[in-house]
């Protein structure tokens, strides 16, 4: 067991080399050049482009040697020197630092809805099979897993915000984090993010529930005289539950996080999503591209601890 | 109340399980699977009963019926009773029903792997029923479990509590989950081919264990096989269903010895026989029927080498041959003028 | 007994009783094939719907912001001078039956435009990511050793990218065109194919049917030809199909924050156009998102039930 952890760990670590050297490779095979995207913006201010070129690149280092480059790139990357925000007159690295907080916890917030929910309707859909409750909740998974996100968030601002009132069509930034205040307008976004997600594990739990409800070790408890509750509760759920960790994991990874940049988008909130659209408008790339890495990188530190997670809680992976 | 039995008082009094023409149908789409169509039988205390059939018969719903542990929106009981302890367990409420499940009447079923759950401890697995039936604190609970696999002679008990199913050999589950059935003492044992899926040497060990339990406890059997040879080994009386129904009920010997029933004559023919020398393997011709197109009249006319007319048409009565030897097929019906009931 | 290789030659190249079976399965699936029914309805409007428009993207400031037929609006004009709101109530006009936007241009016209695009890409996109997961997949099965290593951790990191971020970054990259797009979606897209049809072909090749087969003297084309590729194709087309619904969604989330193709009108960029008037054309905001679930939903369910149909273990 232990000897899968460090061999888990070493294969993330190449994982994350692997991440960092496409990345290079993609920006360097791009059309126009970082530089050119600097010169783009600072050209109407009527500077001598070519000497503003030449400086810049001894700055960054560009006119070295590709391999140099890379080397020196890897060594910034990991140092934390994401370089310069010239659209915000920060560094990326701080400008990353004082927005992460919003994405973090819109995203924190939609998924634990989506879990708390999803699995609960989806349990229920498995236990009431074919009656009207389960095909409602197989229908409503499907209208949620087909609707766009960013649609459903403009639909949400443009009804209840716009029509009905109830909302303000900006987000506030005046209020604290985890003030009631805040969290109240982050009612649209949380809802707008987590359905698609909510639909997608009401899906999976009812599929596993029936799955597991046929299996022989649920007659064995019925057998033993346990109450129905405990039968599904514990031993079907137990069960069915395993696997979810992975697909929660791997939802992140493949749909949340651009559902929450468009979600950013739509509603106005600072998270990383809108620093990374503001920043391809203003063509600051060091600012998409570290977005991008952060994102990674996340998802990669995600799917190292879910592996964890997931082999200690099936003990048939645990013990073998 | 129909019986089965020439002497009926007597037969009552030592009775503790009794099946009453027990019909369990499922729904489908398809159509009605009438899985068990008319079982009657009766376990007396202390005995080790056997019901015998092929597969599809109709033996393992008929003993799910018994807790009705089956798939209940298809399934349903459509006729009948299982009287236990004076109560109709086919229609008592659930409240009730679960306090008898794994306490009065337990179960032990064909596949230990896919029967227990893979993700808790078979420590964890036994003393949770022990926690359900009696008042008692998890680590009293464990304890027990603890006695229970000593009992089972599943060597070092302690730490095979804290094993998960897949850890466990084939007879090693097996006799764990004979321990948990036994776990809060039941009077009655169901064990549905408990040793199909084992090997010969688990085989004999787990037949060890029931006889004791029978012998040694007074735990009264029903005993699920296809197996004619585990019958003899096992067996004080024995059922032979056919299509969802009982065709002949008898002692062990007195069924090896005088089968009655075509059908049961021509299970008895088909077990190899090591003696006889260059005979081609007989067998039954035809199929066991579909239970969704149940044959009218006798379920094995279609197959039966002395039928007649009136079996195509009319399901045979049931027939006391002798005072312990009933028989519903219609060439007793027709010989046999008394004991007739139906 | 007759000659084997007669009977051989004389097959039709894909079995008409598969088919038949396959399709009995399907038509079981009422919803799928209504999935099925408003797929054709799209591709007809996509491929010749745009001959019969004018020019989606000409404007009209006369006739902006019309709401759809049968449906009307209150439109307040400030008068500087007089410093009052007078308010007209704008009708739908039956010339342009899903309204105009906020320049003048008629929905109808760019809807069906956008349904073009949204199929070409979905199309384009998802034949390029399935042919490259698919390549990947078997070549990695078959060949094993270092090869099966090599791309499958390379499939690990692109697979670590978070789709959309990747996207994003590659489009602001290299410039937003519709060629480009269809590329980078393609090409960022395979990952799950790729691992899936690894596993599929694995899996099918240690099968026992294939053991029986070589035992019985099947060469390794043969196996591969008359096995594999049969067992493989349906899960490939049951991906594919359920494939195209992300494809969409991709391309209509790139146009909507302004990374698609400025040339195209896609239902993506429409929606930008209707985010910022909500309260004074709704519709704009409405409709191309209603065909945008639609889309995917009909894909949806018809790969659900495409998916049921192959699965030899669905009753149906």
């Amino acid at each position: 067991m232990r000897s899968y952890i460090i061999k888990r760990i070493v294969y993330s670590v190449i994982i994350a080399w692997g991440i960092m050297t496409i990345t290079f490779i993609l920006l360097r095979l791009g059309p126009t050049s970082p530089v050119d995207r600097y010169i783009l913006n600072i050209a109407a201010r009527g500077q001598d482009v070519e000497s503003v070129r030449q400086s810049i690149e001894a700055r960054y280092g560009l006119d070295k040697p590709i391999i140099e480059q890379y080397f020196i790139y890897m060594g910034n990357l990991l140092q934390g020197k994401w370089g310069w925000s010239f659209s915000t007159s920060q560094t990326v690295y701080d400008l990353i630092a004082s927005h992460w907080i919003y994405s973090f916890q819109l995203i924190l917030l939609a998924t634990i809805f989506a879990i708390i929910l999803g699995v609960g309707l989806g349990m229920l859909a498995a236990v009431k099979q074919n009656t009207r409750i389960d095909y409602a909740a197989s229908i409503f998974s499907f209208i949620g897993i087909s609707i766009p996100g960013f649609w459903l968030g403009l639909m949400l601002i443009m009804v209840f915000a716009v029509y009905l009132g109830w909302f303000k069509t900006y987000y506030d930034t005046a209020y604290s984090i985890w003030s009631l205040e805040n969290l109240k307008q982050l009612i649209m976004p949380v809802l707008a993010l987590g359905i698609g997600e909510l639909a997608g594990y009401l899906r999976y739990t009812r599929s596993a529930m029936l799955d597991n409800l046929r299996k022989d070790f649920v007659t064995t408890a019925r057998a033993k005289g346990l109450p129905e509750k405990t039968v599904i509760g514990k031993h079907v759920l137990r069960n069915a539950v395993l696997p979810l960790v992975t697909i929660i994991m791997f939802d992140l990874g493949s749909i949340v996080f651009g559902g929450a940049y468009l979600t950013e988008i739509v509603f106005g909130i600072p998270g990383l999503g809108q620093v990374s659209f503001n920043a391809i408008f203003a063509n600051d790339y060091a600012v998409v591209v570290a977005v991008t890495l952060i994102g990674t990188f996340l998802v990669l530190f995600i799917n190292l601890a879910t592996d964890l997670i997931y082999t200690y809680l099936d003990p048939r992976i645990r013990y073998d | 109340m129909k019986s089965v039995y020439g002497n009926y008082a007597e037969m009552k009094s030592k009775t503790i399980l009794e099946v009453i023409n027990l019909k369990t149908w499922f729904f489908t789409r398809r159509g009605i699977v009438k899985a068990v169509n008319g079982v009657d039988f009766a376990l007396k205390s202390g005995e080790c009963l056997c019901l015998v059939g092929e597969s599809g018969c109709g033996k393992s719903v008929t003993a799910l019926s018994i807790l009705r542990l089956f798939d209940s929106p298809p399934g349903r009981i459509v006729q009948g009773e299982v009287i236990y302890g004076g109560t109709d367990l086919t229609k008592c409420t659930m409240p009730y029903l679960r306090k008898i499940r794994g306490k009065d009447v337990a179960m032990v079923f064909q596949n230990a792997q896919s029967a227990l759950n893979p993700v808790f401890t078979i420590g964890d697995q036994i003393a949770e029923q022990v926690m359900v039936h009696e008042r008692v604190s998890r680590p009293e609970a464990l304890d027990k479990a603890r006695t229970l696999m000593e009992e089972m002679n599943i060597p070092q008990p302690g730490r095979a509590l804290k094993m998960y199913p897949h850890q466990m050999s084939g007879g090693m589950k097996q006799r764990a989950m004979i321990a948990m059935s036994l776990s809060c003492n039941p009077a009655i044992l169901i064990a549905d081919e408990p040793t199909t899926a084992v090997d010969v040497t688990i085989r004999a060990q787990i037949i060890n264990i029931l006889q004791e339990l029978k012998n040694g406890r007074g735990m009264s059997i029903i005993f699920i096989t296809h197996d004619l040879s585990l019958v003899k080994e096992i067996g004080d009386r024995a059922a032979v269903i056919y299509g969802g129904k009982v065709v002949e009920v008898a002692p062990v010997e007195h069924i090896l010895k005088n089968p009655a029933h075509p059908y049961t004559i021509g299970l008895i023919d088909c077990l190899p026989d090591i003696s006889a020398q260059n005979k081609r393997l007989p067998s039954i011709p035809g199929s066991t029927p579909n239970p969704l197109a149940m044959p009218p009249g006798c379920p094995f006319h279609p197959r039966c080498p002395h039928v007649m007319d009136i079996c195509r048409a009319v399901e045979p009565a049931t027939v006391n041959i002798t005072d312990v030897h009933a028989v519903s097929c219609h060439l007793f019906v027709n010989m046999r003028g008394g004991s007739c009931n139906g | 007994m007759t000659d084997i290789k007669q009977t051989r030659r004389s097959k039709p190249a894909v079995d008409q009783r598969l088919l038949h079976y396959y399709w009995e399965r399907l038509s079981k699936n009422r919803m799928s094939i209504a999935g099925l029914v408003f797929i054709v309805f799209l591709s007809l409007v996509g491929i010749f719907g745009p001959v019969f428009i004018p020019d989606p993207q000409k404007t009209d400031f006369e006739i902006k912001n019309l709401p759809p037929i049968g449906f009307s609006i209150d439109e307040s004009v400030y008068d500087i001078k007089t410093g009052e709101f007078t308010t007209t109530v704008i009708r739908g006009r039956p010339d342009h039956p899903l309204g105009t936007d906020s320049k003048g241009r008629d929905m109808l016209a760019m809807l069906i435009s956008g349904a073009r695009i949204s199929l070409l890409v979905g199309l384009l996109a998802t034949g390029i990511a399935i042919f490259l997961g698919t390549f990947i997949g078997v070549l990695s099965a078959y060949s094993g050793g270092w090869v099966d290593n090599v791309l499958m951790r390379f499939t690990d990191i692109m697979m670590t990218f978070p789709f959309f971020l990747l996207l994003v970054m590659i489009v602001f990259i290299f410039g937003p065109s519709l060629a480009i797009i269809v590329l980078v979606i393609g090409l960022t897209g395979w990952t799950g194919a790729a691992r899936l049809i690894r596993s599929e072909t694995l899996s099918i090749r240690t099968r026992d049917f294939i053991t029986a087969s070589r035992a019985l003297g099947a060469s390794d084309t043969r196996i591969m030809f008359n096995h594999l590729i049969p067992n493989v194709s349906s899960l490939v087309i049951v991906m594919a199909t359920l494939s195209i619904p992300g494809v969409i969604m991709a391309e209509a989330a790139l146009s909507f924050i302004g990374l698609g193709d400025p040339m195209s009108t896609s239902w993506g960029t429409i929606l930008n156009t209707g985010q910022h008037s909500l309260d004074t054309a709704w519709w704009v905001a409405v409709e191309p998102g209603i065909m945008l679930f639609l889309t995917v939903l009909s894909f949806n369910f018809f790969g659900d039930g495409l998916r049921d149909a192959f699965d030899p273990k669905a009753i149906i």
